[in-house]
Protein backbone atom coordinates (compact mmCIF):
# COMPACT_ATOMS: atom_id res chain seq x y z
CA UNK A 1 0.00 0.00 0.00
CA UNK A 2 1.08 3.21 -0.57
CA UNK A 3 1.65 6.16 1.79
CA UNK A 4 -0.79 8.27 0.75
CA UNK A 5 -3.43 5.55 0.81
CA UNK A 6 -2.56 4.60 4.52
CA UNK A 7 -2.94 8.47 5.35
CA UNK A 8 -6.61 8.46 3.55
CA UNK A 9 -7.35 5.07 5.37
CA UNK A 10 -6.59 7.21 8.94
CA UNK A 11 -8.36 10.15 8.00
CA UNK A 12 -11.68 8.05 7.29
CA UNK A 13 -11.03 6.24 10.20
CA UNK A 14 -10.90 9.55 12.27
CA UNK A 15 -13.38 10.89 10.90
CA UNK A 16 -15.94 7.78 11.48
CA UNK A 17 -14.52 7.80 15.27
CA UNK A 18 -14.61 11.39 15.66
CA UNK A 19 -10.87 11.86 16.55
CA UNK A 20 -8.68 14.62 14.89
CA UNK A 21 -6.70 13.66 12.06
CA UNK A 22 -2.97 15.03 13.28
CA UNK A 23 -0.56 13.22 10.75
CA UNK A 24 2.23 15.46 11.85
CA UNK A 25 1.70 15.04 15.21
CA UNK A 26 1.31 18.30 16.64
CA UNK A 27 1.00 18.70 20.34
CA UNK A 28 -2.57 20.34 19.58
CA UNK A 29 -3.76 19.41 23.20
CA UNK A 30 -6.54 17.46 22.55
CA UNK A 31 -5.93 15.19 25.29
CA UNK A 32 -7.49 18.20 27.63
CA UNK A 33 -10.25 18.02 25.61
CA UNK A 34 -10.79 14.62 25.54
CA UNK A 35 -10.68 14.55 29.74
CA UNK A 36 -13.75 13.89 32.31
CA UNK A 37 -14.79 16.88 34.11
CA UNK A 38 -13.99 15.60 37.92
CA UNK A 39 -15.63 18.82 39.66
CA UNK A 40 -19.08 16.73 40.01
CA UNK A 41 -17.63 13.82 41.54
CA UNK A 42 -15.24 15.65 44.13
CA UNK A 43 -18.30 18.24 45.24
CA UNK A 44 -19.85 15.01 46.03
CA UNK A 45 -17.73 13.89 48.73
CA UNK A 46 -19.26 14.97 52.11
CA UNK A 47 -22.78 13.93 52.53
CA UNK A 48 -25.24 17.11 52.24
CA UNK A 49 -28.04 18.47 54.23
CA UNK A 50 -31.27 17.99 52.55
CA UNK A 51 -34.34 18.84 54.57
CA UNK A 52 -33.58 20.78 58.33
CA UNK A 53 -36.16 20.83 60.83
CA UNK A 54 -36.73 24.74 60.13
CA UNK A 55 -37.59 23.31 56.54
CA UNK A 56 -40.50 21.85 57.78
CA UNK A 57 -41.54 24.14 60.24
CA UNK A 58 -41.76 26.73 57.23
CA UNK A 59 -43.47 24.71 55.22
CA UNK A 60 -46.47 23.73 58.14
CA UNK A 61 -46.46 27.15 60.03
CA UNK A 62 -48.59 28.33 57.01
CA UNK A 63 -51.02 25.88 57.25
CA UNK A 64 -52.19 26.88 60.74
CA UNK A 65 -50.13 23.73 61.81
CA UNK A 66 -48.03 23.97 65.48
CA UNK A 67 -44.52 22.59 65.31
CA UNK A 68 -42.42 21.92 67.99
CA UNK A 69 -38.38 22.14 68.20
CA UNK A 70 -37.31 20.33 71.79
CA UNK A 71 -33.71 21.89 71.33
CA UNK A 72 -35.15 25.53 70.19
CA UNK A 73 -37.22 25.56 73.32
CA UNK A 74 -33.94 23.55 75.73
CA UNK A 75 -31.83 26.87 74.29
CA UNK A 76 -34.82 29.79 74.85
CA UNK A 77 -35.27 27.88 78.38
CA UNK A 78 -31.44 27.99 79.06
CA UNK A 79 -31.23 31.83 78.00
CA UNK A 80 -34.20 32.69 80.59
CA UNK A 81 -32.31 31.28 83.06
CA UNK A 82 -29.25 32.45 82.90
CA UNK A 83 -30.57 36.16 82.11
CA UNK A 84 -32.67 35.65 85.57
CA UNK A 85 -29.31 34.96 87.32
CA UNK A 86 -28.01 38.12 85.22
CA UNK A 87 -25.66 35.90 83.19
CA UNK A 88 -26.84 36.80 80.15
CA UNK A 89 -25.45 38.53 77.03
CA UNK A 90 -24.44 42.41 77.29
CA UNK A 91 -27.01 44.53 75.31
CA UNK A 92 -25.41 45.50 71.80
CA UNK A 93 -24.09 48.88 72.10
CA UNK A 94 -25.83 50.40 68.74
CA UNK A 95 -23.30 54.00 68.64
CA UNK A 96 -19.72 54.63 69.03
CA UNK A 97 -20.64 57.13 72.07
CA UNK A 98 -22.18 53.68 73.91
CA UNK A 99 -19.59 51.41 73.22
CA UNK A 100 -16.76 54.23 74.69
CA UNK A 101 -18.58 54.51 77.37
CA UNK A 102 -19.17 51.10 78.52
CA UNK A 103 -15.05 50.99 78.06
CA UNK A 104 -14.77 53.46 80.60
CA UNK A 105 -16.44 52.09 83.57
CA UNK A 106 -14.15 49.29 83.27
CA UNK B 1 -10.29 39.94 41.48
CA UNK B 2 -10.10 39.69 45.02
CA UNK B 3 -8.19 36.83 46.77
CA UNK B 4 -10.55 36.94 49.84
CA UNK B 5 -11.63 33.17 50.60
CA UNK B 6 -14.86 34.42 51.58
CA UNK B 7 -16.43 34.77 48.27
CA UNK B 8 -16.77 31.04 48.03
CA UNK B 9 -18.83 30.69 51.21
CA UNK B 10 -22.59 29.51 50.85
CA UNK B 11 -25.17 31.57 51.85
CA UNK B 12 -26.13 28.54 53.75
CA UNK B 13 -24.50 25.69 55.02
CA UNK B 14 -25.65 22.46 53.41
CA UNK B 15 -23.78 19.89 54.73
CA UNK B 16 -24.96 16.96 57.03
CA UNK B 17 -22.89 14.87 59.30
CA UNK B 18 -19.47 15.62 61.01
CA UNK B 19 -18.56 19.46 60.83
CA UNK B 20 -15.61 21.88 61.38
CA UNK B 21 -14.04 24.59 59.63
CA UNK B 22 -11.86 22.61 58.18
CA UNK B 23 -14.77 20.27 56.70
CA UNK B 24 -16.23 23.37 55.33
CA UNK B 25 -13.08 24.84 54.03
CA UNK B 26 -12.45 22.01 51.81
CA UNK B 27 -15.94 21.64 51.16
CA UNK B 28 -15.81 25.01 50.15
CA UNK B 29 -12.83 24.38 47.57
CA UNK B 30 -14.31 21.36 45.77
CA UNK B 31 -17.44 23.51 45.09
CA UNK B 32 -15.45 25.93 43.92
CA UNK B 33 -13.44 23.65 41.74
CA UNK B 34 -16.48 22.09 40.39
CA UNK B 35 -17.92 25.60 39.28
CA UNK B 36 -14.16 26.77 37.69
CA UNK B 37 -13.32 23.33 35.77
CA UNK B 38 -14.50 24.03 32.69
CA UNK B 39 -12.70 27.26 32.23
CA UNK B 40 -9.58 25.80 33.84
CA UNK B 41 -9.90 23.35 30.87
CA UNK B 42 -10.14 25.90 28.42
CA UNK B 43 -6.95 27.97 29.60
CA UNK B 44 -5.20 24.38 29.79
CA UNK B 45 -5.80 23.41 26.11
CA UNK B 46 -5.26 26.91 24.94
CA UNK B 47 -1.45 26.78 26.90
CA UNK B 48 -0.80 23.28 25.65
CA UNK B 49 -2.28 23.76 22.12
CA UNK B 50 1.23 24.75 20.20
CA UNK B 51 -0.75 25.81 16.85
CA UNK B 52 -1.67 28.76 18.57
CA UNK B 53 -0.21 32.38 18.65
CA UNK B 54 2.58 32.12 21.72
CA UNK B 55 0.98 35.35 22.79
CA UNK B 56 -2.16 33.69 23.42
CA UNK B 57 -0.53 30.99 24.90
CA UNK B 58 1.73 33.15 27.57
CA UNK B 59 -1.86 34.84 28.58
CA UNK B 60 -3.84 32.21 29.54
CA UNK B 61 -0.39 30.39 31.46
CA UNK B 62 -1.02 33.75 33.19
CA UNK B 63 -4.77 33.93 33.43
CA UNK B 64 -4.31 30.54 34.74
CA UNK B 65 -2.17 31.08 37.59
CA UNK B 66 -3.81 34.23 38.53
CA UNK B 67 -7.12 31.77 39.27
CA UNK B 68 -8.09 32.06 42.94
CA UNK B 69 -6.26 29.60 44.69
CA UNK B 70 -9.53 27.59 45.79
CA UNK B 71 -9.95 26.87 42.03
CA UNK B 72 -7.08 24.18 41.71
CA UNK B 73 -7.92 20.87 42.37
CA UNK B 74 -4.88 20.15 44.39
CA UNK B 75 -6.14 22.15 47.45
CA UNK B 76 -9.17 19.31 47.75
CA UNK B 77 -7.98 17.42 50.46
CA UNK B 78 -9.99 13.71 51.29
CA UNK B 79 -11.52 14.77 54.75
CA UNK B 80 -13.09 11.39 57.15
CA UNK B 81 -16.91 12.34 56.63
CA UNK B 82 -17.50 11.11 60.39
CA UNK B 83 -14.81 12.54 62.14
CA UNK B 84 -13.18 15.90 59.49
CA UNK B 85 -9.68 14.29 59.95
CA UNK B 86 -7.17 14.17 57.19
CA UNK B 87 -4.90 11.31 57.43
CA UNK B 88 -5.64 7.80 56.25
CA UNK B 89 -8.74 8.24 54.95
CA UNK B 90 -10.37 5.26 52.95
CA UNK B 91 -11.66 6.48 49.49
CA UNK B 92 -13.98 4.02 49.75
CA UNK B 93 -16.02 4.58 52.46
CA UNK B 94 -15.07 7.96 53.24
CA UNK B 95 -13.94 7.16 56.57
CA UNK B 96 -10.66 7.51 58.35
CA UNK B 97 -9.16 4.39 59.67
CA UNK B 98 -10.29 4.48 63.08
CA UNK B 99 -13.89 5.30 61.98
CA UNK B 100 -13.67 2.74 59.68
CA UNK B 101 -12.77 -0.06 62.05
CA UNK B 102 -15.65 1.54 65.13
CA UNK B 103 -18.46 1.50 62.30
CA UNK B 104 -16.83 -1.75 60.90
CA UNK B 105 -17.43 -3.64 64.34
CA UNK B 106 -20.44 -2.20 65.19
CA UNK B 107 -21.61 -3.83 61.98
CA UNK B 108 -22.91 -0.45 60.30
CA UNK B 109 -20.51 -0.91 56.93
CA UNK B 110 -22.33 -3.64 54.79
CA UNK B 111 -19.95 -6.14 53.05
CA UNK B 112 -16.86 -5.39 55.79
CA UNK B 113 -16.06 -8.52 58.04
CA UNK B 114 -13.15 -9.13 60.74
CA UNK B 115 -10.92 -11.28 58.82
CA UNK B 116 -9.77 -14.00 60.85
CA UNK B 117 -8.12 -17.21 59.88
Amino acid sequence: MSQSRILDLVKTQCRIFSATFNPQRLRLGNKILRQRLRGPTLAAWYPTKIVSFRDLQNTYKPLGLTTFDEAEDDREEAIQITKLRGKGRPKKKRTAAESRSAKKKK
Amino acid sequence: MSKAASMFHPKRLDLSGFVNTRVIRDHNKRNAFAQMEPERQALRYIIRNTSLPQRTRAQAQLQLSQMHCYTRPTQIKNRCVASGTARSVFRDFRLNRFQFRMQALAGELPGVKKASW
